[in-house]
């Protein structure tokens, strides 16, 4: 597995206040080190969770602090980190580029295979590897919600990433689907460090990272960490 | 907006085996770029309205369809109508009319050619066309892909004023502008961001090795 390492990493946006501008922290100090297969980060909405996700791709750099992987810098070397981690977001319409399944994934492939005939095969191979050939050619418009998520799992899979990173995959699916999405992640080579608000799938990592207010509020075992968010979030809610 | 509607004669090609579909990329390349010149020449509006004639009876014996031509020139008739009324005001009927049409004419040769071609290859088209560029730095993948976002775009926004005007009607706010025009406009932004983080996540816009564009 690859060395994914945040040391002090902290972002803060700027923001109009009452006051005048001023700096308000999204992610606060974070300090981790994940060599995991599969780690979950979950948290409530606003905590920083795509946040810390999008800084292992180099979407967002940190203000102060490093985020290394496999020793590579995500702010200097960003060519190379996204070579090696793939981003899947939340809505898979948003990241499909192409009218069609097939033209996303031969886009995908264009850098690699510059001849038509070896990308075409190539294409075909990555469809077939997910059992989405019969949908390549429909656009993408026509796809259920499941089928979206997986064909754009298999365009960022196409060039064979080692690292997946998955911002809430399964808050636009069904239960078909989602369940569909859980049984793909399992059986994917990848590292694979997603974010969700569906603890039975946080319960499939090895690992948890709980984010709250900008912070690491619990790292380690699932079972842990998810009776950990229940308790946070129900301490949260106080008297209706 | 993410459910942008699908199609509109921008919306992606069209498989067939009709003469147009036959016909090389090059010389459709060629007629749309004639097309692209229109404004500067033709300048008398029948000559535009019989090149125009002659691009949709094209279009039509090319099994493309009326459905598709109607459904995507619904979104722009409103914009042409207005841009005719108001040169119609300044340069009187002749010169409106002759705009209108040839910025009809550039639409629909645009549209014969994404219908008629498939998207990788007028991708490849357009990075071998761009490939001599390389040599002052730039990279003919990134040509290529601003193609693929402008043709992903069309329907896309075209969906989002379709949503919004739901939206409106739903409301009982169809005769406010702003109520129509507001949201496409923020939602358009948003569009462009996600569709930026995507290419980026994906490293789809970063520069190849040898360029610097």
């Amino acid at each position: 597995m690859s060395r994914i390492e945040l040391a002090g990493a902290r972002v803060t946006v700027p923001v109009e206040a009452d006051s005048g501008p001023r700096e308000k922290v999204v992610l606060d100090g974070v300090d981790v080190v994940l060599t995991e297969s599969r780690v979950a980060v979950i948290g409530a909405n606003g905590s920083g969770k795509s946040t810390l996700l999008r800084l292992l791709n180099g979407l967002v750099e940190p203000s102060s602090g490093t985020v290394r992987i496999d020793g590579l810098d995500t702010s200097r070397e960003t060519r190379a980190v996204r070579q090696r981690v793939g981003f899947v977001f939340t809505d898979p319409l948003s990241q499909l580029v192409m009218p069609t399944g097939r033209e996303d994934v031969e886009l995908s492939l264009r850098r690699r295979h510059p001849n038509r005939g070896e990308r075409a095969a190539a294409a075909q191979e990555v469809l077939g590897r997910f059992g989405l050939q019969r949908l390549a050619d429909q656009s993408v418009y026509e796809l259920s919600g499941g089928e979206r998520q997986l064909m754009a799992l298999a365009a960022v899979l196409a060039v064979d990433p080692s690292i997946l990173v998955l911002d809430e995959p399964s808050t636009l699916l069904d239960l078909r689907n989602r369940e569909l999405l859980r049984r793909t992640l399992a059986t994917l080579p990848q590292q694979v460090i997603f974010s969700t608000h569906d603890l039975e799938l946080a319960l499939d990592a090895e690992r948890v990272l709980v984010v709250e207010a900008g912070r690491i509020a619990f790292d380690g075992d699932p079972t842990e960490a998810v009776r950990f968010y229940r308790d946070l979030c129900g301490a949260g809610l106080g008297p209706l | 907006m993410s459910g942008g509607r699908p199609g509109g004669i921008l919306g992606g090609y069209v498989p067939g085996n009709s003469w147009l579909h036959r016909t090389p990329l090059w010389v459709k390349f060629l007629a749309v770029l004639i097309a692209g010149a229109a404004s500067f020449l033709l300048l008398d509006w029948r000559v535009s309205a019989v090149s125009l004639a002659a691009v949709l009876l094209a279009w039509l014996s090319a099994g493309l369809g009326l459905r598709r031509l109607a459904g995507s020139t619904r979104v722009v008739v409103p914009l042409l109508a207005v841009l005719f009324a108001f040169q119609w005001w300044q340069q009187g009927p002749a010169t409106a009319a002759r705009i209108v049409l040839n910025l009809l004419l550039c639409f629909v040769a645009a549209g014969v050619l994404t219908a008629t071609v498939p998207l990788q290859d007028l991708l490849d088209a357009v990075a071998r066309l761009a490939s001599p560029f390389r040599r002052f730095g730039a990279d003919p993948e990134r040509f290529a892909l601003a193609i693929a976002i402008m043709v992903r775009s069309v329907p896309v926004l075209a969906g989002a004023f379709y949503e919004v005007g739901d939206a409106a009607r739903a409301r009982g706010l169809e005769r406010s502008v702003r109520a129509r025009t507001l949201p496409v406009v923020l939602s358009t932004v948003a569009y462009a961001r996600r569709t930026g983080d995507a290419l980026a996540a994906r490293g789809l816009g970063d520069p190849d090795e040898d360029s610097s564009l």
